[in-house]
């Protein structure tokens, strides 16, 4: 039954009509969060703002939880949404270098539009160095592409390769998420 | 907020637990697939093939297993070429029926294997590959003896072998028409059976 | 709500973390549902860089490299049929719409106390620069690869936000004069 665009419900025309709607609730909520602002980003990494973690990953329990039961009804055909592809090393380390980034830039690819919407300039700041970003990785694309394209495991997910099922998986993830909430809520009670 | 936080917590947990404990399903094992196969349930007559594709079922994949060259020779209508490599890679939606043959069983019953070790719901093979597709759907024969029931299957399989542009021959010696025939089991010698039907097949052009 | 003396509201409270992250969730079991993908950003900032370049270089010539061809696969007009670019332009006008609801909208730097708004930028374009690379590297950022991935729980996925995590809080002390 779904996705839409899958079983011949949704053409190419709206397929690319649901992109900035959904867009668009995307960037409401995360200004709603309050994601659009860097120092509450950073705040993240000094324990004293925990807004980032808290959408994070109640954002990921809410869309993993909901595929899981929606393909269990029949509603979803998980079989046909777009897993991304594993690539170890290179997802190891672009999320350091990403990391560092983060941390440094205090916004995140998607939020640095939020800012930048909501009239912050260091938000346009992000923007420009991260095409800069982009396009040094393409200038140096011809040393780093063996490395790029290293350890792949094509699209697979983490129960697949551990054995285990799905609902394992989705439960172990959900208990980390609100394990995480729960200190999340303990160290900000102690910092008033 | 801190009541509505606990309520999304629980029901968080809630729907987590479930899913580990519906998702606990019969891994599927030896035991399973060996049920399966005992059971008959891993295979689909060539009659059957040939209605669907007559249907034009959109939930089939029809894969042939068998060398490319053999594939470019001859093939089931509406079958795709592929290699157990290829397969083992593909993901099929969850209502897609796919059903394999090779030359007699042997590729085929090992990609069902496969497949159904992977998850794959739906997955049948010809038992007789090939061959069965011309003796009981192209090509069909009626012996000159032959009994009622062999009769019914027959007119059967005329009208399907009419649809695919084949020729069914009637008062044949019963040596042609050896026991199980009819139903898929006369796996005796199959692969220089079938050689010789695709043979058949190919000489009588126009 | 009580004006100030230049006849502006308050900025408004922001809204529950939790719901707004249970928000941003159904968008995207929406996204799995009518378009079988997830969301993304970082993908439309390596589009916007190929299209630039093909009008640069000329497009046969970014169309032929390895590292744009992909996005180039319509010349010069794949951005309009790009569908990371239409929902990041989306982003900005959700952002901009909240924010202006809100009375969150104000043009200036945001900083930690420490620095000021040059050396803010600087830091900003140098984690720009840190940040697209390492999604290029990864294939994706925290909206592609850490929620939409880490959601259909792909390996590679949870690869990267653990590093991405990590690495965050193992330099916080070093960029303490950043933010505090």
């Amino acid at each position: 039954m779904s996705p839409l665009s899958e079983t011949g419900i949704l053409g190419p025309a709206g397929v690319l009509l649901t992109a900035p709607l959904i867009g668009f609730a995307f960037g409401w909520f995360l200004e709603r969060g309050g994601l659009g602002d860097a120092r509450k980003l950073a705040g993240q990494f000094y324990f004293t703002d925990l807004t980032v973690f808290k959408v994070l990953f109640s954002a990921l329990l809410t869309a993993m939880l909901g595929a899981f039961w929606l393909d269990r009804f029949g509603l979803l055909d998980l079989e046909l949404v777009y897993l991304p592809e594993t690539f170890v090393l290179p997802q190891a380390a672009g999320g350091v270098l990403f990391g560092a980034g983060f941390l440094v830039g205090g916004l995140c690819p998607g939020t640095s539009c939020v800012a930048a919407a909501a009239g912050r300039i260091d938000g346009l700041g992000i923007i420009g160095g991260m095409l800069l970003g982009v396009a040094g990785f393409n200038a140096a694309f011809d040393w780093i592409a063996p490395f790029y394209d290293s350890t792949a495991l094509g699209a697979v997910t983490f129960t697949d390769m551990a054995g285990i099922s799905r609902g394992a998986g989705v439960a172990l993830v959900t208990a980390i998420a609100l394990a995480g909430f729960a200190v999340a809520s303990r160290l900000e009670r102690q910092r008033p | 907020m801190i009541p509505v936080h606990r309520a999304l917590a629980t029901l968080a947990a809630t729907l987590a637990l479930a899913a580990a404990l519906v998702d606990a399903r019969p891994a599927i094992d030896a035991a399973t697939l060996a049920a399966e196969i005992e059971q008959d349930r891993d295979h689909i007559s060539a009659p059957e093939l040939a209605e669907r594709i007559m249907r034009r079922d959109p939930d089939l994949r029809l894969f042939d297993l068998r060398s490319r060259e053999d594939y470019e020779a001859f093939h089931i209508p509406s079958a795709s070429h592929a290699t157990l490599d290829e397969l083992a890679r593909t993901t099929f939606p969850r209502q897609a029926s796919i059903v394999l043959y090779s030359e007699g069983s042997a590729h085929a019953a090992q990609a069902w294997v496969l497949l159904r070790l992977r998850g794959v719901r739906k997955v049948y093979f010809l038992r007789e590959g090939v061959y069965e597709w011309i003796a009981r759907v192209r090509e069909p024969r009626l012996a000159v003896d032959a009994t009622p029931g062999e009769r019914a299957e027959f007119e059967r399989a005329v009208a399907l072998s009419r649809f695919f542009g084949g020729m069914a021959r009637t008062s044949v010696p019963r040596s042609e028409v050896p026991d199980g025939y009819w139903t898929g089991t006369a796996s005796r010698d199959v692969p220089s059976r079938a050689a010789q039907a695709i043979a058949n097949v190919r000489r009588r052009g126009c | 709500m009580i004006s100030d003396a230049r006849g502006r509201k308050p900025a408004a409270r922001y809204t529950d973390p939790y719901l707004a992250g249970i928000g941003i969730g159904l968008v995207l079991l929406a996204a799995y549902v009518l378009v079988g993908r997830g969301l993304g950003a970082s993908g439309a900032f390596a589009s916007v860089v190929a299209t630039g370049t093909a009008a640069v270089q000329g497009t046969a010539r970014a169309a032929a490299a390895p590292a744009t061809a992909p996005y180039l696969q319509q010349g010069l007009s794949s951005l309009l049929g790009d569908w990371l670019v239409l929902e990041l332009a989306g982003v900005v006008a959700g952002g901009f719409l909240s924010a202006w609801m809100a009375g969150r909208t104000r043009r200036g730097i945001v900083h930690g106390p420490r620095i000021d708004g040059r050396q803010r930028l600087y830091a900003a374009v140098s984690g720009g620069v840190l940040m697209g690379f390492g999604a290029k590297l990864a294939r994706g950022c925290t909206s592609g690869q850490a929620l939409t991935g880490g959601a259909l729980l792909s390996t590679g996925s949870w690869i990267f936000i653990a590093a991405c995590f990590a690495t965050g809080y193992a330099l916080a002390p070093a960029a303490r004069r950043l933010w505090r």
